[in-house]
């Protein structure tokens, strides 16, 4: 083996955290870390960014190494100059093998950044790694041609970087002994910023990824009033799962009828529930690289050959109109 | 106030709402082979052809669409001229073959620095191929000019950039000086419709063509997009079609069959 503890090989997860919580992508990082430093020995390393927030800190010593804190009245909410900045400054310092980030809205902007300002290439959305045995290389593996095909690149230049696409790692159990905490200050300047913020708008906090059932909606289900057809469905699953959810497909954000928190596929979230129905969506491979994750999906179309029952487990061919309605009477009488 | 100089970035690559048949692999080249369907713009950097005009159609604006490749097809590209761009820059050079994200960065910049003055740089979001959405913020990086990634609607203040960025549950008003460059969500809207009158119209009119020769460039620096492996992704389930007289019945007899199989 190349690679051992003692060569100094850290493998760095970055912390996702969305206001004072820290999201499940975090857990599905830490894992795919993990299986790194089980594969070629290393240690698993996080970063956490942010003001104040020590709690969290606590919280991921029970999953990795080492937890690095980066506390900075600067980091205290999203900015992708600071943010890059303070995570690069880490890098310097801890020299690690690989770095691992989710693949959120978030960081799709500072991966290329970062990338940059280190002098490596950055392979994103990826779904698996893996270090080439005699080289130590790491492996990429990502869905591309909207998720038609998967292709594995080679990160040949260290620090290999990388972001993870959510529901493709199962997250990491905790162990039961805590790992210290390092506090890293970086060196940060307000006059850095040269795109302010000056206002945030929050349409709907939803977390689809958190749904145990979706009931999601395509450019079949038209208009508003074909959406209100499937709050019934929403309800009533309401008795048998614990957070249903409506989801949607692209064409019904683009028209502004599902605010984009909602959007599930290539450029929305990915989704693992138990139970996705989707009503009227076509299944462009854009949308269905989303829901490979699902448990049982439903699909109800008027189109026989939507390509949507290619990945469905049931399918009806149908007009959503006449059978949502009935399907809710049922799931009723049957409680 | 002068009109705003826009360049968008556009770029050429087989139609990713083509059906998946239309798509083969070629494993030994490790490449992806479109057969019977036309490239077309890159969706994604139609949104922000879109975004462009439509600031165009706002406060004025010169729009300048340019695209880069080893082989580009004119009459798709053109596309852009009909549908209001009011220049397109092809930079064409064999080595500019299957370029990766990095290289491909370094040639846009090189030519939006050879063209000179620019308020505004448009791109999409991530190209519908290779899906891996950095182009366009590193060519920000490359150019040392501010970024915004992914914006759902584009304003021009008093000689300043306004943009609603998308975020994960609603949206940040940011603002930016001239000049930045913007990665645009679909949010901003499809390309608007495109005569056929419209596109004939452009047929003749004159295209500027780059070489490498014509750019600054240094060649050694430009890498092939580097794939070790390709297939098919395999995410197709056994769909077990519910039957019924009516539509009604098939509603009923899925709820049945949820129950029987124990999802709900």
């Amino acid at each position: 083996m190349e690679f051992r503890k003692q060569d100094n090989g850290r493998i760095l997860v970055l912390v996702e955290r969305e206001g004072q919580e820290i999201v499940p992508i975090t857990f599905e990082l830490l894992q795919a870390g993990k299986q790194l430093t089980d594969q070629i020995g290393g240690i698993l390393c996080s970063a956490i960014l942010g003001n104040g927030m020590d709690h969290h800190s606590k919280e991921i010593s029970h999953y990795a190494d080492e937890v690095y804190f980066l506390d900075h009245p600067l980091l205290a909410n999203f900015n992708p100059e600071f943010y890059t900045s303070a995570l690069n400054q880490l890098c310097q310092s801890l020299n690690p093998i690989t770095i691992l980030m989710g693949h959120t809205l978030n960081n799709q902007n500072i991966a290329p950044k970062l990338a940059y300002i280190i002098g490596v290439e950055v392979i994103t959305d990826c779904i698996q790694l893996t270090n080439e045995a005699e080289t130590g290389h790491l492996l990429c593996s990502k869905p591309v041609y909207g998720a038609k095909f998967i292709a594995t690149f080679k990160l040949e230049k260290k620090p290999y970087l990388v972001t993870l696409r959510p529901k493709a790692w199962e997250p990491i159990t905790p162990r039961a002994t805590k790992s210290k905490v390092i506090p890293f200050t970086p060196v940060l300047e307000e006059a850095w910023v040269k795109v302010e913020c000056t206002k945030k708008i929050r349409e709907e906090s939803i977390s689809l990824n958190k749904a145990d059932a979706i009931v999601s909606a395509g450019r079949g289900v038209k208009d508003a009033e074909g959406l209100n057809r499937l709050r019934g469905l929403i309800n009533i699953l309401g008795t048998n799962f614990s957070r249903v959810e409506l989801g949607a497909s692209r064409p019904l954000v683009d028209a502004h009828l599902v605010p984009s928190s909602r959007q599930v596929g290539l450029t929305g979230e990915k989704v693992a529930p138990e139970l996705y129905i989707a009503i009227g969506i076509s299944g462009s491979s854009q949308h269905v690289t989303g829901i490979l994750g699902a448990k049982k999906i439903v699909a109800i179309n008027s189109n026989p050959k939507a390509p949507i029952f290619q990945v469905a487990d049931y399918g009806i061919i149908g007009n959503f109109e006449e059978v949502v309605p009935a399907l809710i009477k049922k799931l009723e009488e049957l409680q | 106030m002068k009109p705003l100089q826009i360049m968008v970035c556009i770029k050429q690559v087989p139609d990713p709402e083509g059906p998946a048949d239309a798509f083969k692999i070629d494993s030994e080249a490790k490449k992806v082979i479109p057969i019977g369907i036309p490239p077309v713009i890159n969706p994604f950097d139609e949104n922000a052809l879109e975004a462009a005009f439509h600031i165009k159609d706002t406060y004025g604006a010169k729009v300048t669409a340019m695209s880069m490749g080893e082989k580009l097809a004119q009459p798709v590209l053109r596309k852009a001229l009909a549908a209001g761009a009011d220049e397109l820059i092809l930079i064409v050079d064999h080595y500019f073959k299957e370029l990766d994200s990095y290289s491909t960065a370094y040639v846009l910049s090189k030519a939006i620095r050879k063209i000179g003055a620019y308020d505004l740089i448009l791109t999409g979001r991530q190209a519908g191929d290779w899906d891996f959405g950095v182009t366009g913020l590193l060519i920000a990086e490359m150019l040392q000019i501010p970024s915004i990634n992914l914006a759902k609607k584009i304003e021009i203040r008093d000689d300043e950039i306004w943009v609603e960025k998308l975020t994960r549950d609603g949206y940040e008003l940011v603002k930016a000086p001239i000049p930045t460059l913007i990665t645009v969500s679909s949010e901003v809207g499809e390309l608007r419709y495109i005569s056929i009158r419209a596109l004939q119209s452009v047929s003749a009119k004159p295209i500027t063509v780059y070489r490498a020769d014509d750019l600054d460039l240094d060649i050694k620096r430009l890498r092939a997009r580097q794939i070790l492996n390709l297939s098919a992704f395999q995410g197709q389930r056994e769909c077990r079609f519910i039957e019924g007289d009516s539509h009604q019945q098939k509603g009923e007899n899925l709820a049945l069959k949820l129950r029987e199989d124990r999802v709900i």
